[in-house]
């Protein structure tokens, strides 16, 4: 169990496993020095951070409001408290009042403890922005987060989960580690499943050239959610589309947004536009994944260094496109459970897809209810950014940060007689809720939302 | 003392605070927007960004929502704020007659700005002891404060409280003419003498500390406010959909998918 002086922190990626995703680990007797050259530096190119520290007022509206808080009641989870960690070093080498009244004023100077409270609550942080979202300023922790962990990053200190990741990205394109072979082989699997399970006949073509449609899956899909990756299969054969799945470029999900959003993030978007570009498809189309669909919708644009040639849509968006121009027959009554809806945090505070999921979940199931708060207001499952950490310490940490959410879906009766379904369609979601329904025992199984739609449509 | 504070100071304030204010401006517009991340649902058009701002500044409309009993003490403290910025400006200027131009006797309008100032200044009070109140009684609330936040309100305390003592108990007050006079006497760079009231020489001290530390301190949320929503609300459009090459209706027809007949496939 790592511990550092009482902290809860995730296990470290060893320094072997840092220098496989770029960094040398910076020696102990320099972090302090580094960080705030690191944060010199940031603090002159990110605004949205500059306003966090400067313009807080502490009022604490985000406090009660924040799931992590909700859930331990550590003071340090009290969104601006997190950022505080940030701010008081900050204020102590940046601004003057932090340099001439720095008791008064909360600023303190830099030192190794402070740099593993860092670790231990950047990595408690689920970025999910619902404190941006109540903030009456819109003041965003989670840019303050982000940042956390990129200085944590270039010191070298990132957690084991997040950094072999990293290195799977590099190493295949995607974050398990998936290699042509077992894509090919998995797919195949999946399409007699379909045939045994749904009586249709869906092939999942991987590397064509010429195709039309990029399918981009999370490769979660591949391992924990077949039938996410089933649904699309059958959208897309339903639809008669041209499309296709590279083996070169099979993530939908984008770790570098959770740790390193420059070197890391930038080298999996380069690599779906060379893939892109070989294939020759027309348009791209993103799976489940909601920190994924985050980066690609919205950072992408402004990392690319180019203007795209390429229309990158979710495949919510398309499946609502031809549910309302009613060319999927879907019966929503072949699903005779009753349904509710997790909503992502990524993609109803960040892109926009709160209307979307819910024109496609009505017209899939018949009986669904709402969860409250729902839409833009909801709580994050407590797995957000990927702290889906196993060591026991963070794992109970992860069962209290998905107490509000098991509190939500109690709330809503559906997993009353114990045969209730859980749509929430996002991997780290979905990776984070298999366990957790178990743990609060919320008798629901939890599925995506293409899931739903596979299961809906009517072939004759 | 009076003759530092009233003909000296006034100038040192004016230039610290905006001297202050635009170095702290120009270091956030230094730092750009270099991510998009804007907060959905977005707005599609440049009138629903502005009711975004309006309904947040006007109303405090995210405090209401989502932490009801602050914005009890928020809203009417920052209303009374403006109220009572608004009257020092207006009532000072026309001397308490500025209701004469919308039909009131120059009495009645004497009686009006009076009557107004001393209600403004009660709630304003009042909504600064119960934030003070909240910030120390609220264990969340006192864990994320710092000394510095005490400070700042005890200090806003104190300026309305000497402001309110001259208005309730007029004999220690001060007439609007001699304020207006020594002002006038401040911006034309030829200071006169301010007037000769222990409070109003009190006042006039703590605000000109209050606008000194401005640009140093948390108050500078006024301006960042503006700069924060304008990074995470904007209008933002989603690409069309619809997919290249498909015709769901011929793929239907051609019965895409089920298992064709007489392919053998009996499983």
């Amino acid at each position: 169990m790592p511990e550092y002086k009482g902290l809860k922190i995730p296990a470290r990626a060893t320094d072997e496993e840092m220098r496989k995703i770029h960094i040398e680990p910076v020696p102990d007797e320099q972090k302090v020095d580094k960080a705030i050259q690191y944060l010199d530096e940031i603090r002159k190119k990110f605004r949205s951070f500059v306003l966090a520290m400067e313009s807080c007022v502490k009022c604490g509206a985000c406090a009660e409001n924040c799931h992590t808080y909700l859930g331990t009641r550590d003071p340090n989870n009290i969104p601006t408290m997190r950022a505080e960690l940030m701010r008081k070093i900050y204020r102590r080498y940046f601004t003057p009042e932090g340099r001439w009244f720095g008791k008064l004023v909360g600023a303190q100077d830099l030192d190794l403890d402070t740099i593993m409270q860092w670790y231990s609550y950047f990595y408690q942080c689920n970025e999910c922005r619902r404190c941006g979202h109540v903030c009456p300023f819109g003041i965003d922790t989670c840019e303050v987060t982000m940042i956390g962990r990129q200085i944590l990053h270039w010191l070298g200190i990132v957690p084991k989960l997040h950094a072999s990741v990293g290195a799977s990205m590099e190493r295949t394109g995607n974050h398990t580690g998936l290699t042509k072979a077992a894509i090919v082989d998995t797919l195949e699997f999946l399409s007699e499943e379909i045939r045994d399970e749904f009586g249709v006949e869906v092939t999942f073509p991987v590397d064509k050239e010429g195709a039309d449609i990029l399918y981009v899956p999370s490769s979660a899909d591949f391992l924990l959610n077949p039938y996410t990756l089933m649904g699309a299969g059958m959208f897309f054969t339903y639809i008669g589309a041209n499309w296709t799945i590279s083996s070169h470029m099979t993530e939908a999900g984008n770790f570098g947004l959770l740790f390193d959003q420059q070197h890391t993030m930038r080298h999996l978007f380069t690599r779906l536009l060379h893939t892109a570009q070989q294939l020759g498809v027309k348009k791209i189309v993103w799976g489940e994944c909601g920190h994924g669909w985050r980066a690609w919708k919205m950072y992408l644009k402004g990392m690319a260094d180019l203007p795209l040639r390429w229309e990158i849509t979710h495949i919510h968006n398309e499946v609502a496109y031809y549910i309302e121009t009613n060319q999927l027959k879907l019966d929503p009554y072949k699903i005779g459970r009753p349904v509710t809806l997790h909503d992502p945090c990524n993609y109803v505070r960040a892109c926009n897809l709160a209307e979307t999921l819910r024109k496609v979940i009505r017209a899939c199931v018949a009986d669904f209810r709402e969860m409250y708060p729902n839409r833009e207001d909801n709580f994050c499952c407590g797995g957000g950014s990927a702290i889906l950490f196993d060591d026991p310490e963070m794992y109970q940490l992860r069962i209290k940060f998905s107490a509000k959410k098991a509190e939500q879906v109690r709330a809503t009766g559906v997993g009353k007689d114990g045969n209730g379904i859980l749509c929430a369609p996002c991997s780290i979601c979905k990776a984070q809720l298999y366990p957790m329904v178990e743990e609060h025992e919320l008798g629901v199984e939890v599925k995506g939302l293409i899931d739903l739609v596979g299961m809906a449509l009517v072939w004759r | 003392m009076a003759y530092f504070i009233g003909q000296i100071l006034p100038y040192i304030t004016v230039t610290v605070f905006v001297l202050g204010v635009l170095w702290r401006l120009w270091r956030w517009a230094a730092a750009r927007i270099v991510h998009d991340i804007t907060l959905s649902p977005f707005p599609q058009t440049k009138g629903e960004v502005l009711g975004i701002y309006l309904r947040e500044i006007i109303l405090f409309r995210n405090l209401f929502k989502f932490d009801l009993p602050l914005w009890v003490g928020a809203w009417p403290m920052h209303m009374a704020l403006f109220g009572v910025l608004g009257g020092h400006v207006v009532g000072i200027y026309f001397l308490g007659k500025q209701f004469v131009y919308l039909g009131a006797s120059e009495e009645l309008s004497k009686h009006l700005s009076e009557l107004l100032g001393t209600v403004m200044g009660t709630i304003f009070l009042a909504g600064l002891l119960y934030l003070l109140y909240r910030r120390a009684a609220i264990d969340r609330v006192r864990q994320v404060s710092n000394p510095s936040d005490y400070l700042m309100i005890l200090l806003l305390i104190a300026i309305v409280s000497v402001g309110d003592f001259m208005r309730f108990f007029p004999a220690y007050g001060i007439e609007y003419e001699p304020v207006r006079e020594w002002f006038y006497t401040l911006a034309t760079f030829q200071p006169a003498a301010i007037p000769d009231n222990p409070f109003f020489i009190l006042h006039i001290l703590l605000v000109q500390v209050l606008i000194m530390i401005f640009p140093f301190s948390k108050l500078m949320h006024l301006f960042g406010m503006f700069g924060m929503r304008w990074i995470v609300n904007r209008v933002q459009r989603e690409p069309a959909p619809g997919l290249p090459n498909v015709d769901v209706a011929a793929a239907r027809a051609k019965g895409i998918g089920l298992p064709q007949a007489g392919a053998g496939d009996a499983a």
